[in-house]
């Protein structure tokens, strides 16, 4: 084997066991990428390393989760409601909307002295909407969406919006000073989003990303919707 | 084993059309396991219980996530709850008190014994191989392995703490995984 290769199995092992950071998850990234997808030799270590990390959960006794964990995820797999219209002039008419959201996870902002925090969290359309058509509204398109600025955060909703594809979700992220923030991910609810974002701290833009529902929001994909264009990290 | 593995797959199927049951099934066989390693990690039961929650439900609503050609379901899905899991004590600096609480593979003194569950049979034997071959490494690599995976920490965190090169991590890691894993494949 290579040197090569055994740098880039070393960093394998590292992947597989979600130990990397900085330049190192970037390298890693770039070898599951380019090169393990066209080396044999790599792909093997890569799922060897993968099912061993697995094993290693193994090494704890199981412990039964409470029966109110399986009822919770039964209501949240509720089908989704039938699809339903929106036209800005009948807001009153409309239902209350949740949009369906997905690991939603709290997170910090503050990195490494960062500008302040934030929260993603499913939200009423209504709320949305009606905090938009208040006579002093701040408003600004993202994407295929709205956000409206309230004074703790802002709201983020939209209609029609498109599913990501099949093992996606899209993920929001806050820019401030040349640096993304993650933020949390959502998937629309028969085609509505609905979130707001509780923000302590400043930001300059939001970016919102489709990107692969496993993988670990290290840094942000490719932009799907943004509003206007984040200052370059 | 094996048998388990493609039973896993077909009930997967299933998911992906949208079977309840099949997903009732795959929660019944892995979310003790999934709980249980979630509670190593956060050493919070309600964040756990989020961890497990939000990992199944990405499961029943991107079930096309999981490759069955990829590797066993079992390895996908457990990863998936680690990775949340990791991901939530590196956001919740709340957390970092547990760390004493993750410091050895073996079971703790203060786990809920009350809450035990007993394994499905095919996962008493994997688990017994899992601890052998534990035991069969360097209290050296054992530490880095215990400190990544189950303190959820990166390599550089762990040489920092340890005092000891990055690249000294990083071999004892690699070193590490390919001993398991070798010990591993001659139970298989």
């Amino acid at each position: 084997m290579s040197t090569d290769h055994d740098h880039i199995q070393e960093l394998l092992a590292g992947h597989a066991l979600r130990a990397l950071s900085g330049e190192d998850a970037a390298e890693a990234a770039r070898a599951l990428d380019e090169h393990v997808p066209a080396c044999e030799d790599c792909r093997r270590t890569l799922a060897a390393f993968d099912e061993t990390a697995a094993d290693l959960a193994l090494a704890t006794p199981p412990v039964a989760p409470p029966d109110l964990l399986l009822a919770r995820l039964h209501r949240d797999m509720a089908p989704r409601r039938a699809a339903r219209s929106w036209h800005p002039g009948r807001v009153m008419a409309v239902a209350a909307s949740v949009v369906l959201v997905v690991g939603v996870t709290g997170l910090a902002l503050t990195r490494g002295g960062g500008p302040g925090s934030a929260q993603l969290a499913a939200a009423d359309l209504n709320a949305a909407i009606a905090a938009a058509e208040a006579p002093d509204a701040e408003t600004r398109t993202v994407g295929e969406t709205t956000e409206v600025t309230v004074p703790d955060g802002f709201y983020l909703y939209g209609e029609d919006v498109p599913a990501p594809p099949p093992g996606q979700v899209y993920r929001l992220w806050l820019w401030s000073d040349g640096e993304p923030y993650y933020v949390g991910e959502f998937l629309p609810d028969d085609g509505t989003v609905a979130v707001r974002v509780l923000v302590d701290g400043e930001f300059d833009d939001v970016v919102v990303t489709v990107e692969d529902a496993t993988t670990e929001p290290a840094a942000p994909g490719a932009p799907a919707w943004q509003s206007p264009a984040p200052t370059a990290a | 084993m094996q048998d388990v593995a493609v039973e896993d797959v077909a009930l997967h199927r299933r998911l992906v059309g949208g079977d309840r049951e099949a997903f009732d099934e795959l929660y019944r066989r892995y979310s003790g396991i999934a709980y249980g390693l979630a509670r190593r990690l956060t050493a919070d039961a309600s964040l756990a219980q989020d961890v497990v929650h939000d990992a199944y439900l990405a499961l029943w609503r991107a079930p096309e996530a999981y490759d069955p050609d990829r590797g066993a379901f079992r390895t996908f899905l457990l990863a998936l709850v680690h990775h949340r899991a990791v991901d939530v004590i590196r956001r919740e600096e709340r957390m970092r008190a547990r760390t004493e609480k993750v410091a050895n593979l073996e079971p703790s003194a203060s786990e809920d014994v009350a809450e035990a569950v007993t394994d499905e049979s095919f996962l008493v034997v994997r688990r017994q191989q899992v601890r052998v071959a534990l035991g069969g490494l360097s209290p050296d690599q054992r530490q880095v392995l215990e400190m990544a995976y189950f303190g959820g920490k990166t390599q550089v965190q762990i040489a920092d703490e340890l005092q000891i090169p990055l690249g000294t991590v990083k071999t004892r890691t690699f070193a590490a995984l390919r001993k398991l894993r070798a010990a591993l494949e001659e139970t298989e």
